[in-house]
């Protein structure tokens, strides 16, 4: 049955409640009716609802309807970020200049600090993140879009000099429009000058961290946003350094969607990760804590752990048992423990950091850093996934050039914040496409090489599935090279081995015989110095045991290695290889 | 301050939508309907002045929108908006919001329901206002002997309950001091091992209590009375299927205590409107306060009924300002009635709920006979909200009568298309249980 227009609406019939009551709209122009006071609500610019201010200025700033972000006032951002009561604000009321005596300039400036309440684009300080130090900018979009004059640039400048001085890590909000076209070339040189404090701060070894936030664009993107050791954006923050209506226009076409989001940074790898606002400072104050000074060195090594286990291994016995090319099938099987799994095993708090800050971020490395029983290391594994689909994403371990460029990135900053390295190799090879050729796959390699050669830092790798050729030595220029029982490292896959010298890949077989590819040839040879043990089958299930055993060793590894000065790690790596 | 509401809103679906509609159609008041895209069928949209469409299916971007039920209320003119049960009405926050924006909320203020809906602020309340509450402390309990003496002062049987507890985990009843010891020590036991955390507090074990709530009326000027009492014993997992009024449970001299109880509670909340005190009732005829409803319940037609009062006109003349009317000595409990839920659901499929289109009905009339619905031959029942798709409510001079027509009523109702639980709801009344009066909160359960 349809009700439509079936039903009396006696409106017109209405017998009115009380003799002499007027309906009229009057009552609502005299304030009598309803009314949605100034101010109790807005519409959210993202997605169009209305929504409560209240709701939005308590809930971080985000829609609670369609959970966009807004921009946030500094003052804001630094309650949600630093310990109640530890904030210092430095540099305050520095007198904004008019170098080009840019007509109306002055007034502006007067009139947006009335309405702000704030005496520049940007508020610097020193405060504490779960108790951690650190000095912290933050800019503010309410003030001229926090376009970087003299004075955002002089305090920004200021506050790396004093954390330099103080030894402090420092940690900036990024949200600007670009220089400040009203101050000309000035605002050009805080380019130059942030970055060359920035430089200062790195080299005394030092922490930048920067939060992208929208937008961030110009001359704030190309001098101090892009220079962090760690960047990190707040989800689909726009950054960039030309703005897209600029593009548009330049190029006469239509930008594609997402473009110059954080994702579309993190795809192309220039951000280390994007954190969303609810979880920003437990993230900082991990990474803080991460590269906190004179943290615990680890424990001492229990003593049973290298020596006892170095005379108890039994490999040459079941390698008689097992042909090289049951190990190589073993090496690759669907159900061996990946990367992922050893860095669950062996280490605790990984934050992982994405991006070559050239290209792209490789999903077939994955790098960070985390917490060896104590100390922070940087953790490096090339990938394979546990499912074709994370294979594919994963590219089946196969690293592309980014990928290798990515791991030097953070054993770089390994090496400048004195962590030691950890590798899992686990490859068929690099990558070999067109893309891969383009970019420099060889370079990115050699790359590598040369420069893990001198890294100031201990480095150990381990085999952990397959070692393929240059594709893995790209991981494996360490003090130390580890393999699991069944892993392989060879200068090619036996099937290529094949191709190559009997133009048959049908003999892999054979090939994988006399390769000398199994962990117990190559410690025979010297090539590596340990291998550990596999149970029967080797999976997730069983993995612990193996995992407890690399702990041991590992303990060990951190503490001999750890005592070497930096000369003569670099020595020691380069008599390693000079040997071979 | 008297405030005539010409246009009312009503922020709500389903049969208790049509029953304020009813309410304001009868005292010439302007009604507007605000519903979902799934709604557009619905007799609610129908039957009203005006409709709004605000918004998707899910209650959560449609009726339980505050702005979109505010901006509609702007946008049409109405005064005041009525929330019904369920969705926003008891949301402080919304009540707040029609403060704010100078529209009536049908219903207590922002600050009542707010405080009201805190169940430690409720209680302690309640204690101030020398309402009973259930003996016990939030306290937790370390050492055993610091309990039992607990446990002596509040009075046996006793419940031990884990402090992070919930679905009857680390939860044990000491019948008495020798029962303690062991209790006390198997709930920190449990609790440590489903919880982590052994810490356990204790209060007084209310066994197989009847559900006994007052219906309050308070006006804006500190007058309040109540309207007797409604027995609700008869649920399945805390929902009421069963309620009726009065109760064979309630002596006068009981009913007087308890219905002085509740007007001690809504003066101590500063109550205004239409509003339900819940009591535990024990079978030694001690009471206890557990919890306000602030705003209209499903159950009000059976007091309707035993009283001749119109709840929703009495909600509406109060908040236009208007004082009562009847002191406590005017209200006259006469009769028996008793409601029956319709829930479009399956008894045989542990009632899971049976949406679809209502191919063809029946329901019954006649003398004291009573239905409060919103479906009609050929609507479709949306499965995005509550399966109570009707309310079927008898009148009749006594209980045993009252049984009788409900009886005959339910054996009238013919619905086609859905499973209902009407058939469920027919054998519970031909129990000899529940024909005795004999009943609690434990009934279904126990069937």
């Amino acid at each position: 049955m349809n009700l439509s227009n079936m039903f009396k609406k006696t409106k017109d019939n209405y017998i009115p409640l009380k003799s002499g009551d007027v309906r009229t709209k009057e009552k609502q122009e005299d304030g009598q009716g309803p009314n949605v006071p100034e101010g109790l609500a807005r519409k959210c610019n993202k997605c169009g609802r209305a929504i409560l201010t209240d709701d939005v200025v308590n809930g971080h700033y985000i829609c609670p309807k369609c959970g966009g972000y807004f921009r946030m006032p500094a003052g804001v951002r630094i309650r949600m970020i630093v310990d109640e009561g530890t904030f210092e604000e430095w540099d305050t009321g520095m007198n904004t200049r008019n170098p080009l005596q840019y007509k109306g300039y002055e007034e502006k400036i007067e009139a947006l600090r009335e309405k702000t309440g704030l005496d520049e684009a940007v508020v610097t300080g020193r405060g504490k993140i779960d108790g951690h130090g650190a000095v912290i900018a933050v800019m503010d979009g309410r003030f001229l879009m926090a376009s970087m004059g003299e004075v955002v640039g002089e305090k920004i400048t200021r506050a790396v000099e004093r954390a330099t001085v103080e030894k402090l890590p420092i940690i900036i909000f990024t949200c600007s429009g670009g220089a400040r076209m009203q101050e000309g070339i000035t605002s050009l040189m805080q380019m130059a000058k942030t970055s060359a404090a920035l430089k200062r701060h790195s080299d005394a070894g030092l922490l930048y961290i920067t939060v992208l936030t929208d937008p961030t664009t110009g001359g704030v993107t190309a001098s101090f946003a892009m220079l962090g050791d760690i960047i990190l954006a707040e989800p689909k923050a726009l950054v960039g350094f030309a703005g897209p209506r600029v593009i548009e226009q330049t190029i006469g076409q239509k930008l594609p969607k997402g473009f110059q989001r954080s994702e579309f940074l993190l795809e192309h790898g220039f951000v280390d990760a994007i954190v969303e606002r609810r979880e920003m400072k437990e993230t900082l104050s991990l990474c803080l804590s991460l590269h906190e000074q004179g943290q615990a060195k680890g424990q001492q090594a229990s003593g049973s752990g290298s020596d006892a286990d170095r005379k108890t291994k039994a490999v040459g016995l079941i390698s008689d048992v097992m042909s090289a090319w049951d190990r190589v099938m073993l090496s690759r099987k669907k159900d061996r423990p990946v990367g992922e799994d050893y860095i669950k095993a062996l280490f605790t708090d990984f934050v992982e950091f994405h991006g070559d800050r050239y290209f792209a971020d490789d999903a077939a490395i994955i790098g960070g850093v985390a917490v060896f029983e104590g100390t922070p290391v940087t953790v490096i594994a090339q990938a394979k996934g546990k499912n074709t689909k994370e294979n594919i994403r994963r590219n089946f371990g196969m690293p592309s050039p980014e990928g290798y460029r990515k791991a030097l990135r953070l054993m770089k900053q390994a090496e400048k914040f004195h962590r030691p390295i950890i590798c899992f190799v686990d490859t068929p090879g690099a990558f070999c496409g067109l893309e891969a050729e383009e970019r420099g796959q060889g370079e990115a390699i050699a790359r590598n090489l040369y420069e893990m050669s001198a890294i100031r830092t201990p480095i150990l790798s381990m085999v952990i599935g397959e070692g393929g050729s240059g594709g893995a030595l790209a991981m494996a220029v360490a003090d130390e090279v580890w393999m699991l029982e069944n892993s392989v490292y060879s200068i090619l896959s036996p099937e290529g081995y094949a191709a190559i010298l009997w133009k048959d890949s049908s003999r892999a077989r054979e090939a994988a015989q006399i390769m000398k590819m199994t962990a117990a040839d190559l410690k025979e040879l010297g090539v590596i110095e340990h291998v550990f043990e596999e149970p029967e089958h080797f999976t997730e299930e069983t993995f612990p045991e193996v995992a407890e055993k690399i702990c041991g060793r590992l303990r060990a590894f951190l503490d001999r290695y750890g005592s070497f000065s930096p000369e003569e790690l670099a020595q020691s790596r380069y008599d390693r290889f000079r040997r071979m | 301050m008297e405030r005539t509401i010409h246009k009312v809103l009503i922020a709500n679906r389903g049969e208790i939508a049509v029953r304020i509609i009813r309410a304001c159609r009868e005292m010439g008041i302007e009604t507007v309907a605000v519903y979902s895209e799934a709604d557009r069928e619905a007799l609610h949209t129908q039957l009203a002045d005006e409709a709004i469409c605000i918004g998707p299916a899910e209650a959560a971007e449609s009726y339980l929108d505050m702005e979109r039920i505010i901006s509609a209320t702007v946008v049409s003119g109405a005064d005041a908006i009525h929330p019904g049960f369920g969705f926003l009405s008891e949301n402080a926050r919304f009540a707040e919001l029609c403060e704010q924006c100078n529209i009536i909320f049908i219903g207590p203020s922002s600050r009542v329901i707010r405080k009201m809906g805190n169940k430690a602020e409720a209680r302690a309340t309640m204690i101030r206002a020398g309402v009973p509450v259930i003996p016990g402390s939030k306290e937790l309990i370390r050492e055993e002997a610091e309990g039992r003496e607990l446990a002596d002062r509040i009075g046996y049987p006793v419940i031990i309950k884990a402090a992070l507890g919930g679905g009857g985990k680390g939860m044990r009843v000491a019948a008495g001091p020798e029962e303690f010891e062991k209790a006390f020590f198997t709930a920190k036991k449990e609790a440590k091992m489903a919880f982590g955390d052994d810490s356990v507090y204790l209060e007084h074990f209310v066994e197989n209590p009847r559900h006994i709530e007052f219906q309050i009326l308070a006006d804006s000027y500190g007058n309040v009375i109540h309207l007797g009492e409604r027995d609700c014993s008869i649920q399945r997992n805390h929902q009421k299927m069963i309620e009726e009024s009065p109760s064979v449970a309630l002596s006068e001299e009981l009913r007087a205590r308890m219905g002085e109880a509740a007007v001690r509670a809504a003066k101590a909340a500063q109550y205004e409107s239409a509003g339900t005190i819940e009591f535990l009732l024990e079978k030694n005829g001690n009471f206890y306060f557990m919890e306000m409803n602030t705003r209209i319940q499903v159950e009000h037609p059976v007091t309707e009924w035993v009283t001749g009062i119109d709840l929703i006109k009495a909600q509406i003349r109060i908040a236009s300002g208007e004082a009562l009317s009847l002191k406590q000595e005017d209200v006259v409990i006469k009769g028996h009635a008793i409601e029956c839920r319709i829930n479009a659901e399956n008894p045989e499929k542990n009632f899971m709920p049976s949406p679809g289109t209502v191919t063809d009905m029946y329901l019954p009339g006649g003398k004291g006979v009573r239905v409060d619905s919103a479906i009609y031959s050929g609507y479709t029942i949306p499965p995005y909200y509550d399966s109570m798709i009707a309310k079927l409510i008898v009148y009749a001079g006594n209980r045993k009568e009252a049984i009788m027509k409900m009886r005959s009523a339910l054996g009238e109702v013919i619905i086609e298309g859905i499973h209902t639980n009407v058939d469920y709801l027919y054998e519970i009344v031909n129990h000899p249980d529940y024909i005795d009066g004999n009943i609690d909160i434990s009934f279904i359960e126990n069937l």
